[in-house]
């Protein structure tokens, strides 16, 4: 009699683990679609605890993968943006410079020609109109990456409260659900600063910045602050933790926020130390042969374009000179004292155009060239990286997906096993039922 | 490897959009006719594809001079040949006031004459160009080269442009070549014909016919040198032409569809569109009676 009763207990434990399976089969099918989420299974049969399936390793590597895709397109990004103003809108500069030697050896057939001397200081002027929205272009990119820069850095440090807020209720709760949303935060995270997320033994996830910092320790989330820099004008990251303030800008090498400090640091400041070279390299050599030869009055002496003191700064301030834009007469293209017809000034503009009198020993053109040609370079390489990042953070999806991505053929499939399972039970408790009032009744 | 539907239709979707992707990367090179229209898109022939435009701009500039510079020298021989043909009938007419048939009159209208052809060959001498610069004034292009008694106020200076791959020299006819640094001071001695057959001066007629010679001689040669120099002109702007033929066709190949190929590219991107889009409605039949 005793085992029948034993019997009915089994069958009772069965039937609340079949119906458990239902729970959760249930549940899989309903969060198909959910970002992030992985599937349960029964884990303990006489408690009908859901088990979470996924893998920490994965998890981490998904992580950093993400964090990698969104820094190569977020850098992708930018350098397009940046790509755009040095060649948009009309001639490139080494078009423009060759343009003004063209125009100086077109000068040289006629140096007395008005039409000509004004053709020379247009190409001047458009030339400097060029370096000048070249400038302005690589000014405008740094000031939208400071800009982002400080919006993701505000966006981060709400994930961080959030990511501190799952780790209390995970801690509290230890449910699926749970675990769930402080991966898919971390993930967010990695997304906008890179860094590593690691679940320690207590069960507590830590997030750390690339170079050490701790942004979240678990229930404590840090603040990262963007404030402008005094003495570059850039904005500056820190991660705040009460009084405690640590700078990270050198440090974050990875996510949407790291995609800016580099695109800002290293290719925005190239580009525009290079702009700045080459405007005080233009200024520099062409002035040297306007002021050793004379104009149609001929008086030698005057430069072309304002003289600049220093390289930084030089592309903004690049100036053609006030009178020369007045007058085109004072255009000098005839040596000191051998008559107005001569074209010395002419040809020694135009043979500029050879001349390797650019910083770096190239010509000017090149010099011209190889700006925009970094930026095309690093540009080509971006794409390629997002195409490499997109490659492995889908072939992890992929990974992960195998693992705890739901399959609704399958859930359904387990539903069917587990309905059946539950009916079969129900079966069984009514037959040992059956069989214990039959004993019973025969007492 | 376990994979769910949803993994096969997201990777179904993925294979559709990047068909896709190629297929509206091909199309809008074979609209545009451009390989290359960004310099990231292929910045080796991006950079290949701007030294040639710079080489170019300033073969441009070069052309312009050297055509500039032929059209003044064509002037300049033209006005050369004038001055070659007024000297010749000075020179007819000053024999004709040599004879001894002709009298004082006879030679005073010859003088009259020969001061209109004098007049008439100063006005080519001090020629100017479509800018108004002295054609023959050397470096001092901005005055007449040559007074009203014809005496040269120009320099030696002759003009240098820049060629194709260095200089091309003498592209200008100083007015010096009629002085007597290579001969003969030729309008001066043409005012000096009129004035002899005016004044009935035969000594002086009789000195000037050797000299109406050599300036006919000198102004010869004052044109074959700038026949010279228009044959150099006329050589760099053939050479420029080919060049810049072969720059255009270098600029086009570096960024530049080739139309074969993008069709046949377009052809296979289509096709992999049409395959990836079968598969995609084949998945999502599958699955359906699971969803």
């Amino acid at each position: 009699m005793s085992d029948l009763f034993s019997l009915l207990s089994v069958g009772s434990s069965s039937m609340s683990a079949q119906n458990s399976g239902i729970a959760i089969a249930t549940n899989n099918v309903a969060n198909v679609n959910t970002e992030g989420y992985s599937k349960e299974r029964v884990g303990d049969v006489a408690s009908g605890t859901p088990v979470r399936l996924q893998d920490n390793l994965l998890t981490g590597q998904i992580q950093t993968a993400a964090g990698s895709l969104a820094m190569s397109q977020a850098f992708a990004d930018a350098l397009a943006s940046l790509e755009t103003g040095m060649v948009g809108g009309g001639a490139t500069v080494d078009e423009q410079i060759a343009n003004l030697f063209s125009k100086a050896g077109q000068a040289s057939a006629a140096p007395t020609d008005s039409v000509s001397r004004d053709a020379v200081v247009a190409a001047a002027r458009d030339l400097v109109a060029g370096i000048q929205r070249r400038a302005a272009a690589v000014a405008q990119a740094r000031k939208d990456a400071n800009t982002r820069i400080g919006d993701n850095a505000a966006q981060a440090t709400a994930l961080a409260k959030q990511l501190a807020a799952a780790n209390a209720a995970v801690a509290k709760t230890q449910s699926p659900a749970a675990l769930d949303q402080r991966d898919k935060v971390a993930k967010q995270l990695g997304e906008l600063v890179g860094g590593k997320a690691r679940v320690d033994h207590d069960g507590q996830m830590r997030y750390v910045l690339d170079g050490g910092a701790v942004l979240v320790d678990g229930i404590h989330a840090a603040t990262l602050a963007a404030t402008p820099d005094a003495a570059t004008g850039n904005t500056k990251l820190e991660v705040v933790n009460g009084a405690a303030r640590r700078d990270v800008t050198s440090a974050i090498g990875g996510g949407k926020i790291g995609a800016d400090l580099k695109f800002r640091d290293q290719n925005v400041a190239q580009a525009s130390g290079k702009l700045d070279q080459l405007a005080f390299d233009v200024t520099s050599s062409v002035n040297a042969v306007h002021t050793a030869n004379a104009g149609l009055d001929g008086v030698s002496g005057r430069p072309m374009f304002t003289p600049v003191a220093q390289v930084a700064g030089a592309a903004s301030a690049m100036a053609v000179d006030p009178a020369l834009l007045a007058d085109s007469k004072l255009l000098a293209l005839s040596a000191p004292g051998a008559g107005p017809g001569d074209n010395t000034g002419a040809l020694a503009m135009f043979s500029l155009a050879t001349q390797n009198v650019a910083t770096g020993g190239t010509t000017l053109g090149e010099s011209a060239l190889g700006i925009v040609s970094d930026v095309a370079q690093s540009s080509a390489n971006a794409k390629g990286d997002v195409t490499r990042d997109g490659l492995v953070t889908d072939n992890l999806a992929g990974l992960r997906d195998s693992l705890a991505g739901v399959d609704t053929q399958e859930e359904l499939t387990n539903l069917a096993r587990f309905e059946h399972a539950s009916t079969a039970m129900g079966k069984f408790v009514t037959t040992i039922d059956g069989m214990l009032g039959s004993l019973i009744n025969s007492l | 490897m376990r994979i769910t539907g949803n993994r096969l239709i997201d990777l179904s979707s993925a294979s559709t959009t990047k068909a896709q992707s190629s297929v509206g990367t091909v199309s809008a090179q074979l609209s545009s006719g451009l390989r290359v229209t960004t310099p990231s898109d292929d910045p080796a022939a991006w950079l290949a594809a701007q030294r040639t435009k710079v080489r170019q701009a300033l073969s441009q500039g070069t052309g312009a001079a050297v055509a500039t510079s032929r059209d003044r020298l064509t002037v300049t021989d033209n006005s050369l040949a004038q001055i070659g043909d007024i000297v010749s009938q000075i020179q007819t007419l000053a024999v004709q006031g040599s004879s001894d048939t002709y009298n004082a009159n006879n030679r005073a209208g010859l003088g009259a004459e020969v001061h209109g052809l004098f007049l008439a060959a100063l006005d080519s001498a001090n020629v100017q160009g479509n800018d108004g610069e002295f054609l023959l004034g050397g470096n001092a292009s901005v005055t007449a080269p040559f007074d009203a008694g014809g005496v040269y106020h120009g320099d030696a200076a002759v003009r240098s442009v820049p060629g194709n791959a260095s200089l091309t020299a003498g592209v200008t006819i100083s007015g010096s070549s009629l002085t007597a640094a290579h001969g003969v001071d030729v309008m001066p001695l043409l005012s000096r014909v009129a004035t002899a057959l005016s004044n009935n001066d035969m000594p002086t007629l009789l000195a000037a016919l050797p000299d109406l010679t050599t300036a006919v001689k000198q102004i010869s040669l004052a044109r074959s040198q700038g026949g010279a120099a228009m044959n150099a002109l006329d050589q760099t702007t053939a050479a420029r032409t080919v060049l810049e033929q072969d720059m255009t066709a270098a600029i086009s190949r570096y960024t530049e569809v080739d139309s074969v190929q993008a069709a046949s590219d377009l052809a296979k991107a289509s096709q992999s569109l049409e395959v990836s889009r079968a598969v995609a409605s084949h998945i999502i039949s599958l699955l359906a009676p699971s969803t």
